[in-house]
């Protein structure tokens, strides 16, 4: 099924992006790993994710939705509902 | 021309200093967006002469101390011009009198436009600067800030604020290619000095080595350098002081 692939490649380029902000490997990255508390991201490694996000993808992420950009599941479900937009 | 594209946002931009640099930066190609809280005659006129130039400015009625209408305003602006480059923090007022005077309203207002009024600005676009990894704030703050004035308990209090502010932030958002830096003029010759008593004048005239009240041109173009990162892009947190020697 096309739709399920994108979802799963839309996936796999979160997760390197995520990986590359925060200079670990894609594999330690857990679904559901917090960026703060699992991972050592600090607020601005966090707005970097949004910045590249909204590069990538062409959208754009609110100021409110910021805090929400805390684990790759969270992430990647902003950036499904603002592609849906 | 030196800030063809840029983006520039300046608070206070009808009167005074920040007429001078809302000129200034669009002779220079700057897109340049000004706030201003009461004249709208004023605002529309500016915007006439500047477009007759053949340059860009538009005025926007923003009172710096509405931080919900700066966000909703920001939002707009970000759309419609595709981003900003430079801010200028520079609406302020004074209301000078003996402490012993001073009301409770008086403080509060100066404090509420000159330091809050950054804050509100600041705020509103720190964000973007953050996400674009660039970024230019200058301030104008004041001598008062630095030596403090008699008759300005509430002036120098929020000029001083708006110093530490700067450099405060400078040092937080470095990293990100923002520079952050403060103009301290002294005696300009605005509206804002026009209101001194004269025997004022007279007293601090011969405080001031070059003898001289500055123009706001003068102001103006060392909004220009460090507005222009090809000549100051290694200069942050810093407090340049356009003041004929006056602190010295
Ligand atoms: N003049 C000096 O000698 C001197 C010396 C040191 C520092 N400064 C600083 O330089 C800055 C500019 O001073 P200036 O002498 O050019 O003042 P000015 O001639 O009195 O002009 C002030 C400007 O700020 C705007 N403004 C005032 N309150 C505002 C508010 N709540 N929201 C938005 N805009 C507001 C005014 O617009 P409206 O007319 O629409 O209110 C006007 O455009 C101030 O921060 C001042 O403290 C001046």
């Amino acid at each position: 099924m096309p739709a399920e692939k994108t979802l799963d490649t839309l996936r796999q380029e979160l997760r390197k992006i995520v990986a590359e902000i925060g200079e670990i490997s894609e594999e330690e990255i857990k679904d559901d790993a917090n960026f703060i508390d699992d991972l050592g991201f600090d607020s601005m490694k966090a707005l970097e994710v949004a910045a590249a996000i909204e590069k990538k993808y062409k959208i754009r992420i609110s100021e409110e939705e910021i805090p929400k950009i805390n684990s790759l599941v969270n992430v990647f479900k902003l950036l499904e509902k603002s592609l849906k937009n | 021309m030196k800030l063809q594209d840029k983006v520039a946002v300046v608070t206070g931009g009808t009167r005074g200093i920040g007429r001078a640099m809302v000129e200034a930066l669009a002779r220079e190609g700057a897109q340049v967006l000004f706030t201003y809280a009461h004249n709208d005659l004023l605002a529309g006129q500016i915007e006439s002469e500047l477009r007759e130039q053949g340059l860009k400015a538009k005025g926007f009625k923003i009172d710096v101390r509405d931080f919900e209408k700066i966000n909703q305003w920001k939002e707009e602006i970000l759309i419609e011009f595709g981003g900003v480059d430079i801010l200028i923090n520079n609406a302020g007022i004074a209301k000078d009198k003996a402490l012993m005077m001073m009301s409770r309203e008086d403080w509060d207002e100066v404090i509420d436009t000159n330091l809050n009024g950054l804050f509100n600005f600041t705020r509103a676009f720190i964000v973007h600067f953050l996400k674009k990894k660039e970024g230019n704030i200058i301030n104008i703050s004041s001598v008062s800030g630095l030596i403090g004035l008699p008759r300005q308990v509430n002036y120098s209090a929020s000029k001083g604020g708006m110093i530490s502010f700067s450099k405060a932030l400078a040092k937080e958002v470095a990293p990100y290619n923002i520079r952050v830096n403060v103009i301290c003029p002294g005696f300009i010759d605005t509206d804002m000095t026009r209101k001194l008593r004269e025997e004022y004048v007279r007293q601090m005239m011969p405080l001031i080595p070059l003898g001289r009240f500055g123009t706001v041109e003068e102001v103006a173009r060392t909004a220009l350098f460090l507005a222009d990162e090809t000549v100051s892009h290694y200069i942050t947190g810093q407090v340049i002081r356009v003041d004929g020697g006056l602190t010295m």
